[in-house]
Protein backbone atom coordinates (compact mmCIF):
# COMPACT_ATOMS: atom_id res chain seq x y z
CA UNK A 1 0.00 0.00 0.00
CA UNK A 2 1.18 3.84 -0.64
CA UNK A 3 -1.50 5.50 0.76
CA UNK A 4 0.85 6.68 3.45
CA UNK A 5 2.19 10.89 3.09
CA UNK A 6 4.53 10.47 6.18
CA UNK A 7 7.40 13.65 6.04
CA UNK A 8 3.97 16.41 7.27
CA UNK A 9 3.42 13.78 9.77
CA UNK A 10 6.41 13.11 11.34
CA UNK A 11 7.08 16.80 11.15
CA UNK A 12 4.03 18.29 12.99
CA UNK A 13 4.95 15.47 15.95
CA UNK A 14 9.13 16.07 15.99
CA UNK A 15 9.14 17.70 19.45
CA UNK A 16 7.55 14.79 20.52
CA UNK A 17 8.88 12.28 18.78
CA UNK A 18 12.59 13.70 18.68
CA UNK A 19 12.72 15.03 22.04
CA UNK A 20 9.69 14.07 24.28
CA UNK A 21 8.35 17.92 24.47
CA UNK A 22 4.47 17.95 24.48
CA UNK A 23 2.26 20.03 26.47
CA UNK A 24 1.04 19.98 30.06
CA UNK A 25 -1.69 21.84 31.36
CA UNK A 26 -0.85 24.07 33.81
CA UNK A 27 -4.18 23.95 35.55
CA UNK A 28 -4.97 20.06 36.03
CA UNK A 29 -1.86 18.38 34.70
CA UNK A 30 -2.98 16.80 31.97
CA UNK A 31 -0.17 16.06 29.10
CA UNK A 32 -0.60 16.34 25.50
CA UNK A 33 1.90 14.59 23.02
CA UNK A 34 0.65 17.52 20.40
CA UNK A 35 0.55 20.64 20.55
CA UNK A 36 -3.31 21.48 21.70
CA UNK A 37 -5.10 24.91 22.27
CA UNK A 38 -7.41 23.13 24.80
CA UNK A 39 -6.89 20.99 27.40
CA UNK A 40 -8.44 17.86 26.73
CA UNK A 41 -9.39 16.90 30.51
CA UNK A 42 -10.72 20.50 31.59
CA UNK A 43 -11.21 22.56 29.09
CA UNK A 44 -8.25 24.81 30.07
CA UNK A 45 -5.96 27.14 27.35
CA UNK A 46 -3.02 27.28 29.58
CA UNK A 47 -0.57 24.87 28.02
CA UNK A 48 2.92 24.92 28.44
CA UNK A 49 5.99 23.15 26.76
CA UNK A 50 7.53 20.41 28.98
CA UNK A 51 10.02 17.77 28.22
CA UNK A 52 9.53 14.57 29.86
CA UNK A 53 11.57 12.61 32.04
CA UNK A 54 14.38 10.52 30.76
CA UNK A 55 13.66 7.87 33.30
CA UNK A 56 10.57 5.85 33.15
CA UNK A 57 9.28 2.72 34.34
CA UNK A 58 7.57 -0.20 32.65
CA UNK A 59 4.07 -0.98 32.82
CA UNK A 60 3.55 -3.65 30.53
CA UNK A 61 4.63 -4.59 26.89
CA UNK A 62 4.49 -7.31 24.09
CA UNK A 63 6.87 -8.83 21.29
CA UNK A 64 5.47 -8.51 18.11
CA UNK A 65 6.30 -11.07 16.17
CA UNK A 66 4.62 -10.00 12.69
CA UNK A 67 4.52 -6.64 11.22
CA UNK A 68 3.75 -4.88 8.39
CA UNK A 69 6.43 -3.67 5.50
CA UNK A 70 7.79 -0.58 7.52
CA UNK A 71 8.65 -2.58 10.11
CA UNK A 72 9.58 -6.33 8.91
CA UNK A 73 13.41 -5.13 8.89
CA UNK A 74 12.85 -5.62 12.87
CA UNK A 75 11.53 -8.87 13.45
CA UNK A 76 10.40 -9.78 16.34
CA UNK A 77 10.27 -6.37 18.37
CA UNK A 78 9.16 -4.92 21.67
CA UNK A 79 6.43 -2.34 22.41
CA UNK A 80 5.96 -1.53 25.61
CA UNK A 81 3.13 0.99 27.81
CA UNK A 82 5.61 2.86 30.30
CA UNK A 83 5.30 5.59 33.07
CA UNK A 84 6.83 8.96 34.04
CA UNK A 85 7.37 9.52 37.67
CA UNK A 86 4.24 12.06 37.65
CA UNK A 87 2.04 9.08 35.71
CA UNK A 88 2.30 9.90 32.11
CA UNK A 89 1.93 7.17 29.76
CA UNK A 90 3.40 6.73 26.99
CA UNK A 91 4.11 3.70 24.19
CA UNK A 92 6.92 2.79 22.09
CA UNK A 93 9.51 0.46 21.31
CA UNK A 94 12.27 -0.90 23.79
CA UNK A 95 15.37 -1.59 22.63
CA UNK A 96 19.23 -3.39 23.62
CA UNK A 97 17.83 -6.35 25.17
CA UNK A 98 15.28 -9.46 24.69
CA UNK A 99 12.51 -9.92 26.34
CA UNK A 100 13.54 -12.03 29.17
CA UNK A 101 15.30 -9.10 30.48
CA UNK A 102 12.42 -7.37 30.96
CA UNK A 103 9.88 -7.10 33.96
CA UNK A 104 6.87 -4.79 34.87
CA UNK A 105 8.17 -2.01 37.07
CA UNK A 106 11.66 -1.78 36.27
CA UNK A 107 13.47 1.42 35.02
CA UNK A 108 14.17 2.35 31.48
CA UNK A 109 15.73 5.32 29.53
CA UNK A 110 15.13 6.97 26.52
CA UNK A 111 17.23 6.66 23.86
CA UNK A 112 17.37 8.54 19.82
CA UNK A 113 17.07 5.76 17.47
CA UNK A 114 15.92 4.71 13.79
CA UNK A 115 12.40 3.45 14.23
CA UNK A 116 11.94 2.13 10.45
CA UNK A 117 11.52 3.28 6.85
CA UNK A 118 8.25 4.71 5.08
CA UNK A 119 7.11 4.31 1.88
CA UNK A 120 8.29 3.51 -1.65
CA UNK A 121 11.62 5.65 -1.46
CA UNK A 122 12.55 3.93 2.24
CA UNK A 123 12.74 7.23 4.04
CA UNK A 124 13.97 6.50 7.05
CA UNK A 125 12.44 7.56 10.19
CA UNK A 126 13.73 8.63 13.81
CA UNK A 127 12.67 8.88 17.31
CA UNK A 128 12.42 7.82 20.52
CA UNK A 129 12.55 4.43 21.89
CA UNK A 130 13.41 2.98 25.59
CA UNK A 131 16.20 0.45 27.02
CA UNK A 132 17.26 -1.10 30.26
CA UNK A 133 19.02 1.47 32.14
CA UNK A 134 22.86 1.37 31.58
CA UNK A 135 25.03 2.40 34.79
CA UNK B 1 -40.24 4.71 21.25
CA UNK B 2 -42.09 2.02 20.02
CA UNK B 3 -40.83 -1.45 20.56
CA UNK B 4 -39.14 -3.46 17.96
CA UNK B 5 -38.03 -7.12 17.06
CA UNK B 6 -36.53 -9.24 14.83
CA UNK B 7 -38.70 -11.18 13.22
CA UNK B 8 -35.90 -12.78 9.79
CA UNK B 9 -32.52 -13.73 10.43
CA UNK B 10 -30.31 -14.98 7.18
CA UNK B 11 -26.10 -16.00 7.19
CA UNK B 12 -23.91 -17.03 4.20
CA UNK B 13 -20.89 -19.88 4.71
CA UNK B 14 -18.29 -17.86 6.85
CA UNK B 15 -15.12 -18.24 5.24
CA UNK B 16 -13.02 -17.89 1.74
CA UNK B 17 -15.32 -16.85 -0.48
CA UNK B 18 -13.67 -15.81 -3.81
CA UNK B 19 -16.87 -17.08 -5.38
CA UNK B 20 -19.14 -14.16 -5.06
CA UNK B 21 -18.62 -10.40 -4.94
CA UNK B 22 -19.28 -8.02 -1.95
CA UNK B 23 -22.60 -7.29 -3.67
CA UNK B 24 -24.01 -11.38 -4.20
CA UNK B 25 -22.19 -12.43 -0.67
CA UNK B 26 -24.81 -9.45 0.79
CA UNK B 27 -27.91 -11.00 -1.30
CA UNK B 28 -27.58 -14.26 0.04
CA UNK B 29 -27.64 -13.15 3.92
CA UNK B 30 -30.55 -10.39 2.63
CA UNK B 31 -32.62 -13.41 0.29
CA UNK B 32 -33.06 -16.06 3.37
CA UNK B 33 -33.82 -13.13 6.25
CA UNK B 34 -36.33 -11.52 3.74
CA UNK B 35 -38.05 -15.41 2.97
CA UNK B 36 -37.44 -16.22 7.24
CA UNK B 37 -39.52 -13.11 7.79
CA UNK B 38 -41.93 -14.13 4.79
CA UNK B 39 -41.80 -10.63 3.22
CA UNK B 40 -40.30 -9.63 0.16
CA UNK B 41 -37.94 -6.65 -1.08
CA UNK B 42 -40.77 -4.50 -1.23
CA UNK B 43 -41.61 -4.66 2.36
CA UNK B 44 -38.81 -3.13 3.43
CA UNK B 45 -38.77 0.67 4.25
CA UNK B 46 -35.21 1.50 5.71
CA UNK B 47 -31.99 -0.42 4.90
CA UNK B 48 -28.37 -0.39 6.97
CA UNK B 49 -25.42 -1.70 5.73
CA UNK B 50 -22.12 -2.60 7.84
CA UNK B 51 -18.91 -2.56 5.81
CA UNK B 52 -15.72 -1.83 6.85
CA UNK B 53 -14.28 -1.73 3.81
CA UNK B 54 -10.58 -0.98 2.35
CA UNK B 55 -10.29 -5.05 1.52
CA UNK B 56 -12.78 -4.98 -1.00
CA UNK B 57 -12.19 -1.36 -2.80
CA UNK B 58 -16.43 -1.04 -2.80
CA UNK B 59 -16.56 2.32 -0.98
CA UNK B 60 -20.25 2.95 -1.65
CA UNK B 61 -21.22 -1.07 -0.36
CA UNK B 62 -24.53 -0.06 0.41
CA UNK B 63 -25.78 1.51 -2.79
CA UNK B 64 -24.01 -1.59 -4.36
CA UNK B 65 -25.71 -3.85 -1.80
CA UNK B 66 -29.46 -2.07 -2.29
CA UNK B 67 -29.35 -2.19 -5.90
CA UNK B 68 -28.22 -5.79 -6.92
CA UNK B 69 -30.50 -7.07 -3.85
CA UNK B 70 -33.37 -5.19 -5.48
CA UNK B 71 -34.49 -2.85 -2.48
CA UNK B 72 -35.16 -0.12 -4.62
CA UNK B 73 -35.09 3.33 -3.91
CA UNK B 74 -35.63 3.35 -0.33
CA UNK B 75 -32.99 5.18 1.87
CA UNK B 76 -29.64 3.46 3.09
CA UNK B 77 -26.72 4.03 4.32
CA UNK B 78 -23.61 2.45 5.49
CA UNK B 79 -22.00 2.51 9.15
CA UNK B 80 -18.94 2.07 10.39
CA UNK B 81 -17.43 1.34 13.93
CA UNK B 82 -14.84 -1.05 13.28
CA UNK B 83 -15.19 -4.38 14.20
CA UNK B 84 -18.52 -3.76 15.65
CA UNK B 85 -20.13 -2.15 13.29
CA UNK B 86 -22.60 -4.51 12.52
CA UNK B 87 -24.27 -3.74 15.92
CA UNK B 88 -24.04 -0.52 15.16
CA UNK B 89 -26.23 -1.25 12.04
CA UNK B 90 -28.31 -2.87 14.03
CA UNK B 91 -28.78 -0.16 16.34
CA UNK B 92 -29.78 2.14 13.74
CA UNK B 93 -31.95 0.02 12.20
CA UNK B 94 -33.89 -1.15 15.45
CA UNK B 95 -33.99 3.07 16.15
CA UNK B 96 -35.61 3.49 12.88
CA UNK B 97 -38.22 1.39 13.41
CA UNK B 98 -38.63 1.85 17.54
CA UNK B 99 -39.06 5.85 16.94
CA UNK B 100 -41.71 4.06 14.06
CA UNK B 101 -39.60 6.30 10.88
CA UNK B 102 -40.26 2.56 9.77
CA UNK B 103 -42.52 -0.48 10.03
CA UNK B 104 -39.66 -2.61 8.75
CA UNK B 105 -36.06 -1.98 8.76
CA UNK B 106 -33.01 -4.65 7.39
CA UNK B 107 -29.61 -4.57 9.03
CA UNK B 108 -26.98 -6.13 6.76
CA UNK B 109 -23.70 -6.80 7.75
CA UNK B 110 -21.12 -7.99 4.68
CA UNK B 111 -17.16 -7.89 4.47
CA UNK B 112 -14.37 -9.53 1.66
CA UNK B 113 -11.25 -9.66 3.70
CA UNK B 114 -9.38 -12.31 1.81
CA UNK B 115 -8.88 -10.94 -1.12
CA UNK B 116 -6.30 -8.69 0.36
CA UNK B 117 -2.26 -10.09 1.21
CA UNK B 118 -2.25 -11.23 4.79
CA UNK B 119 0.15 -8.49 5.17
CA UNK B 120 -1.82 -5.77 3.85
CA UNK B 121 -4.71 -6.83 5.97
CA UNK B 122 -2.70 -6.95 8.95
CA UNK B 123 -1.74 -3.40 8.38
CA UNK B 124 -5.56 -2.53 8.00
CA UNK B 125 -6.65 -3.71 11.34
CA UNK B 126 -3.42 -2.20 12.67
CA UNK B 127 -5.02 1.27 11.69
CA UNK B 128 -7.74 0.60 13.76
CA UNK B 129 -6.49 2.34 16.52
CA UNK B 130 -4.57 5.39 16.85
CA UNK B 131 -2.84 5.07 13.72
CA UNK B 132 -0.04 7.50 13.59
CA UNK B 133 0.91 7.15 17.79
CA UNK B 134 0.37 3.62 18.23
CA UNK B 135 0.56 1.75 14.23
CA UNK B 136 2.76 3.84 12.61
CA UNK B 137 5.32 5.50 14.72
CA UNK B 138 5.60 2.14 17.09
CA UNK B 139 4.38 -1.01 14.78
CA UNK B 140 1.78 -1.70 17.25
CA UNK B 141 -0.21 -4.39 15.50
CA UNK B 142 -3.83 -5.20 16.00
CA UNK B 143 -3.20 -8.62 17.93
CA UNK B 144 -0.28 -6.36 19.73
CA UNK B 145 -2.86 -3.80 21.31
CA UNK B 146 -4.54 -6.82 22.77
CA UNK B 147 -1.33 -8.61 23.83
CA UNK B 148 -0.68 -5.71 25.82
CA UNK B 149 -4.11 -6.75 27.29
CA UNK B 150 -3.28 -10.18 28.01
CA UNK B 151 0.27 -9.30 30.01
CA UNK B 152 -1.31 -7.22 32.10
CA UNK B 153 -4.13 -9.68 32.86
CA UNK B 154 -1.60 -12.46 33.34
CA UNK B 155 1.01 -10.14 35.91
CA UNK B 156 -2.37 -9.20 37.52
CA UNK B 157 -4.26 -12.51 38.03
CA UNK B 158 -1.54 -15.57 37.65
CA UNK B 159 -3.51 -16.66 34.57
CA UNK B 160 -1.40 -19.05 32.47
CA UNK B 161 -1.14 -18.99 28.45
CA UNK B 162 -3.22 -22.00 28.83
CA UNK B 163 -6.20 -20.17 30.02
CA UNK B 164 -6.11 -18.51 27.15
CA UNK B 165 -5.79 -21.20 24.80
CA UNK B 166 -9.21 -23.16 26.72
CA UNK B 167 -11.01 -20.66 25.09
CA UNK B 168 -9.85 -21.32 21.45
CA UNK B 169 -10.40 -24.56 22.21
CA UNK B 170 -13.96 -24.38 23.51
CA UNK B 171 -14.54 -22.06 20.23
CA UNK B 172 -13.50 -24.28 17.93
CA UNK B 173 -15.40 -27.06 19.24
CA UNK B 174 -18.39 -25.45 18.75
CA UNK B 175 -17.08 -24.46 15.27
CA UNK B 176 -16.73 -27.93 14.48
CA UNK B 177 -20.81 -28.23 14.94
CA UNK B 178 -21.40 -25.32 13.06
CA UNK B 179 -21.92 -25.73 9.46
CA UNK B 180 -21.78 -22.17 8.59
CA UNK B 181 -18.14 -21.53 10.51
CA UNK B 182 -14.87 -20.66 8.59
CA UNK B 183 -13.05 -23.52 10.62
CA UNK B 184 -14.98 -26.24 11.29
CA UNK B 185 -12.28 -28.54 12.89
CA UNK B 186 -11.21 -29.37 16.62
CA UNK B 187 -7.90 -28.08 18.38
CA UNK B 188 -6.59 -29.16 21.30
CA UNK B 189 -4.48 -27.03 24.12
CA UNK B 190 -1.46 -28.50 22.69
CA UNK B 191 -2.17 -27.23 19.47
CA UNK B 192 -2.91 -23.55 20.50
CA UNK B 193 0.42 -24.08 22.54
CA UNK B 194 2.72 -24.86 20.28
CA UNK B 195 1.10 -22.25 17.43
CA UNK B 196 3.71 -18.84 16.58
CA UNK B 197 3.91 -16.39 18.61
CA UNK B 198 1.81 -13.45 16.71
CA UNK B 199 2.26 -11.04 19.78
CA UNK B 200 3.25 -12.38 22.84
CA UNK B 201 1.86 -14.07 24.27
CA UNK B 202 -1.08 -14.10 21.99
CA UNK B 203 -0.04 -16.91 19.35
CA UNK B 204 -1.67 -17.62 16.34
CA UNK B 205 -4.46 -20.03 17.71
CA UNK B 206 -5.36 -17.07 19.76
CA UNK B 207 -6.74 -14.87 17.03
CA UNK B 208 -9.50 -14.79 14.89
CA UNK B 209 -8.72 -15.18 10.92
CA UNK B 210 -9.49 -13.44 8.13
CA UNK B 211 -13.05 -13.98 6.91
CA UNK B 212 -15.19 -13.30 4.17
CA UNK B 213 -18.96 -13.39 5.24
CA UNK B 214 -22.28 -11.95 5.31
CA UNK B 215 -25.34 -11.63 7.95
CA UNK B 216 -28.84 -9.83 7.75
CA UNK B 217 -31.61 -9.09 9.78
CA UNK B 218 -34.80 -8.04 9.20
CA UNK B 219 -36.27 -5.79 12.26
CA UNK B 220 -40.03 -5.07 12.74
CA UNK B 221 -42.06 -2.98 14.77
CA UNK B 222 -44.48 -4.61 17.43
CA UNK B 223 -47.74 -4.81 15.34
CA UNK B 224 -45.86 -6.04 11.66
CA UNK B 225 -43.91 -8.38 14.08
CA UNK B 226 -47.11 -9.84 15.41
CA UNK B 227 -48.87 -10.11 11.82
CA UNK B 228 -45.29 -12.15 10.78
CA UNK B 229 -44.44 -14.51 13.15
CA UNK B 230 -45.47 -16.12 16.36
CA UNK B 231 -42.09 -16.18 18.17
CA UNK B 232 -40.46 -12.75 17.57
CA UNK B 233 -37.31 -11.79 19.44
CA UNK B 234 -37.63 -8.41 20.86
CA UNK B 235 -34.81 -6.28 21.52
CA UNK B 236 -34.92 -5.43 24.61
CA UNK B 237 -31.92 -3.12 25.32
CA UNK B 238 -29.11 -1.67 23.24
CA UNK B 239 -25.76 -0.21 24.79
CA UNK B 240 -23.34 1.67 23.61
CA UNK B 241 -19.99 3.61 24.90
CA UNK B 242 -16.62 4.56 23.40
CA UNK B 243 -12.94 5.12 25.18
CA UNK B 244 -9.74 6.60 24.32
CA UNK B 245 -8.13 5.84 20.68
CA UNK B 246 -4.53 6.40 22.25
CA UNK B 247 -4.24 3.24 24.11
CA UNK B 248 -1.64 5.03 26.85
CA UNK B 249 -4.46 6.47 27.78
CA UNK B 250 -6.53 3.97 28.95
CA UNK B 251 -7.31 3.55 32.89
CA UNK B 252 -5.82 0.14 32.75
CA UNK B 253 -5.54 -3.13 30.53
CA UNK B 254 -7.90 -5.18 33.03
CA UNK B 255 -10.93 -4.79 31.05
CA UNK B 256 -12.59 -2.74 28.26
CA UNK B 257 -14.51 0.21 29.69
CA UNK B 258 -16.44 0.44 27.30
CA UNK B 259 -18.37 -2.85 27.31
CA UNK B 260 -18.71 -2.22 31.00
CA UNK B 261 -20.44 1.28 30.27
CA UNK B 262 -22.27 -0.64 27.55
CA UNK B 263 -23.27 -3.56 29.19
CA UNK B 264 -24.25 -1.47 32.26
CA UNK B 265 -26.65 0.57 29.72
CA UNK B 266 -28.14 -2.61 28.04
CA UNK B 267 -28.91 -4.30 31.45
CA UNK B 268 -30.89 -1.67 32.90
CA UNK B 269 -33.04 -1.56 30.02
CA UNK B 270 -33.74 -5.01 29.51
CA UNK B 271 -34.85 -4.87 33.56
CA UNK B 272 -31.89 -7.08 34.26
CA UNK B 273 -29.62 -6.79 37.68
CA UNK B 274 -25.86 -6.95 36.23
CA UNK B 275 -24.99 -9.47 39.33
CA UNK B 276 -27.57 -11.63 38.59
CA UNK B 277 -26.71 -11.60 34.89
CA UNK B 278 -25.85 -15.10 34.26
CA UNK B 279 -28.78 -16.51 36.05
CA UNK B 280 -31.11 -14.29 33.68
CA UNK B 281 -29.08 -15.23 30.25
CA UNK B 282 -29.53 -18.56 28.34
CA UNK B 283 -26.67 -17.83 26.13
CA UNK B 284 -23.83 -14.98 25.02
CA UNK B 285 -22.66 -14.16 21.92
CA UNK B 286 -19.29 -12.30 23.06
CA UNK B 287 -16.57 -10.70 21.10
CA UNK B 288 -13.15 -13.02 20.82
CA UNK B 289 -11.18 -11.40 18.33
CA UNK B 290 -8.28 -12.80 20.48
CA UNK B 291 -8.87 -15.22 23.30
CA UNK B 292 -7.70 -12.48 26.12
CA UNK B 293 -11.29 -10.67 24.69
CA UNK B 294 -13.51 -13.22 25.39
CA UNK B 295 -11.67 -13.80 29.17
CA UNK B 296 -11.76 -9.94 29.57
CA UNK B 297 -15.90 -10.00 28.35
CA UNK B 298 -16.64 -12.67 31.10
CA UNK B 299 -15.76 -10.07 33.62
CA UNK B 300 -16.66 -6.64 31.89
CA UNK B 301 -19.93 -8.33 31.43
CA UNK B 302 -20.67 -9.40 35.12
CA UNK B 303 -20.86 -12.92 34.71
CA UNK B 304 -17.95 -13.24 37.29
CA UNK B 305 -15.71 -11.24 39.50
CA UNK B 306 -12.60 -9.33 38.63
CA UNK B 307 -9.68 -11.68 38.07
CA UNK B 308 -12.31 -14.75 37.79
CA UNK B 309 -12.57 -14.79 34.12
CA UNK B 310 -9.68 -17.35 33.57
CA UNK B 311 -10.68 -19.72 35.93
CA UNK B 312 -14.30 -20.06 34.17
CA UNK B 313 -12.66 -20.65 30.72
CA UNK B 314 -9.85 -22.99 32.56
CA UNK B 315 -13.44 -24.99 33.87
CA UNK B 316 -15.01 -25.35 31.49
CA UNK B 317 -17.62 -23.05 32.53
CA UNK B 318 -18.68 -21.68 29.30
CA UNK B 319 -19.74 -24.47 27.77
CA UNK B 320 -23.54 -25.74 27.26
CA UNK B 321 -24.10 -26.90 30.73
CA UNK B 322 -22.31 -24.78 32.75
CA UNK B 323 -22.71 -21.57 34.24
CA UNK B 324 -23.40 -19.57 31.00
CA UNK B 325 -22.61 -20.87 27.74
CA UNK B 326 -20.32 -18.65 25.39
CA UNK B 327 -19.95 -18.85 21.45
CA UNK B 328 -21.92 -21.83 20.68
CA UNK B 329 -21.71 -20.77 17.35
CA UNK B 330 -17.28 -20.94 17.82
CA UNK B 331 -17.28 -17.39 18.28
CA UNK B 332 -15.10 -15.37 16.07
CA UNK B 333 -12.47 -17.37 16.61
CA UNK B 334 -13.65 -20.00 14.82
CA UNK B 335 -16.78 -18.94 12.82
CA UNK B 336 -14.60 -16.33 11.62
CA UNK B 337 -14.51 -12.50 11.74
CA UNK B 338 -15.70 -10.77 8.27
CA UNK B 339 -15.67 -7.45 10.71
CA UNK B 340 -18.31 -5.55 9.15
CA UNK B 341 -20.73 -9.06 9.40
CA UNK B 342 -19.64 -9.71 12.85
CA UNK B 343 -21.98 -8.10 14.99
CA UNK B 344 -25.36 -8.85 12.72
CA UNK B 345 -23.77 -12.43 12.52
CA UNK B 346 -24.04 -12.31 16.31
CA UNK B 347 -27.89 -11.41 16.59
CA UNK B 348 -28.67 -14.01 13.57
CA UNK B 349 -26.50 -16.78 16.30
CA UNK B 350 -28.83 -14.61 19.87
CA UNK B 351 -32.19 -15.37 17.48
CA UNK B 352 -31.27 -19.29 16.51
CA UNK B 353 -30.52 -20.02 20.02
CA UNK B 354 -33.96 -18.47 21.26
CA UNK B 355 -35.96 -20.01 18.37
CA UNK B 356 -33.83 -23.22 19.42
CA UNK B 357 -33.36 -23.89 15.80
CA UNK B 358 -29.58 -25.05 16.17
CA UNK B 359 -28.18 -28.64 16.35
CA UNK B 360 -28.70 -30.47 19.00
CA UNK B 361 -25.45 -30.28 20.11
CA UNK B 362 -24.58 -26.61 20.02
CA UNK B 363 -28.26 -25.57 21.06
CA UNK B 364 -28.46 -24.26 24.60
CA UNK B 365 -31.24 -24.45 26.95
CA UNK B 366 -33.80 -21.93 26.84
CA UNK B 367 -35.50 -21.47 29.98
CA UNK B 368 -35.64 -17.64 30.28
CA UNK B 369 -35.51 -16.68 26.93
CA UNK B 370 -32.34 -13.89 27.44
CA UNK B 371 -30.01 -13.57 24.77
CA UNK B 372 -26.83 -11.41 25.00
CA UNK B 373 -23.91 -10.24 22.23
CA UNK B 374 -21.44 -8.45 22.88
CA UNK B 375 -19.63 -6.82 19.81
CA UNK B 376 -16.41 -4.23 20.27
CA UNK B 377 -15.15 -2.62 17.74
CA UNK B 378 -11.30 -2.08 17.85
CA UNK B 379 -9.42 -2.86 21.24
CA UNK B 380 -12.62 -1.44 22.87
CA UNK B 381 -12.97 1.95 21.03
CA UNK B 382 -16.48 1.03 20.63
CA UNK B 383 -18.64 -1.50 22.61
CA UNK B 384 -22.30 -2.61 21.93
CA UNK B 385 -24.09 -4.89 24.05
CA UNK B 386 -27.21 -6.04 22.98
CA UNK B 387 -30.38 -7.95 24.73
CA UNK B 388 -32.60 -10.37 22.44
CA UNK B 389 -35.52 -12.00 23.93
CA UNK B 390 -38.50 -13.81 23.46
CA UNK B 391 -40.43 -11.59 26.37
CA UNK B 392 -41.82 -8.64 24.94
CA UNK B 393 -40.94 -5.33 26.92
CA UNK B 394 -43.97 -5.04 29.66
CA UNK B 395 -43.97 -1.24 28.97
CA UNK B 396 -43.17 1.04 25.72
ZN1 LIG C 1 -6.30 20.53 32.12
Amino acid sequence: MSFRIRIPSIWRAKRFLYRLEGYRCSRCGEFHTHSRYVCRRCRSRELTLERLPTRVRLVDYTVVHQATRNNEDNLPFIVGLVETPDGVKILGQITDCEPEDLAPGMELETTFRRIGVDGDANIIVYGYKFRPEIH
Amino acid sequence: MGTAAVVGVGHTQFGQRSDMTLAELAWHAIKEALQDAGITQRDVDYVVTSNVGGWSSEPLPAILVNEYSGLGDVGVMRVEAACASGSAAIRAAYNAVASREAEIALAVGVEKMTESPTLQAVELLGRAGNFFWEFEQFGLTFPAYYALYATAYINQYGAKEEDLAAVAVKNHFYGSLNSLAHFQKKISIEDVMSSRYIAWPLKLYDCSPITDGAAAVVIASEDMARKLTDTPVWIRGIGVASDTSNLSRRQNFLGLASTVKAADEAYRKAGIDKTEAVRRLDLAEVHDCFTIAEILAYEDLGFVGRGEGYALAREGETYKGGLIPVNLDGGLKAKGHPIGATGVSMAVEAVKQLRQQNAKARQADIKNGYALTHNVGGTGHYAYVTIYSLNRPTQS
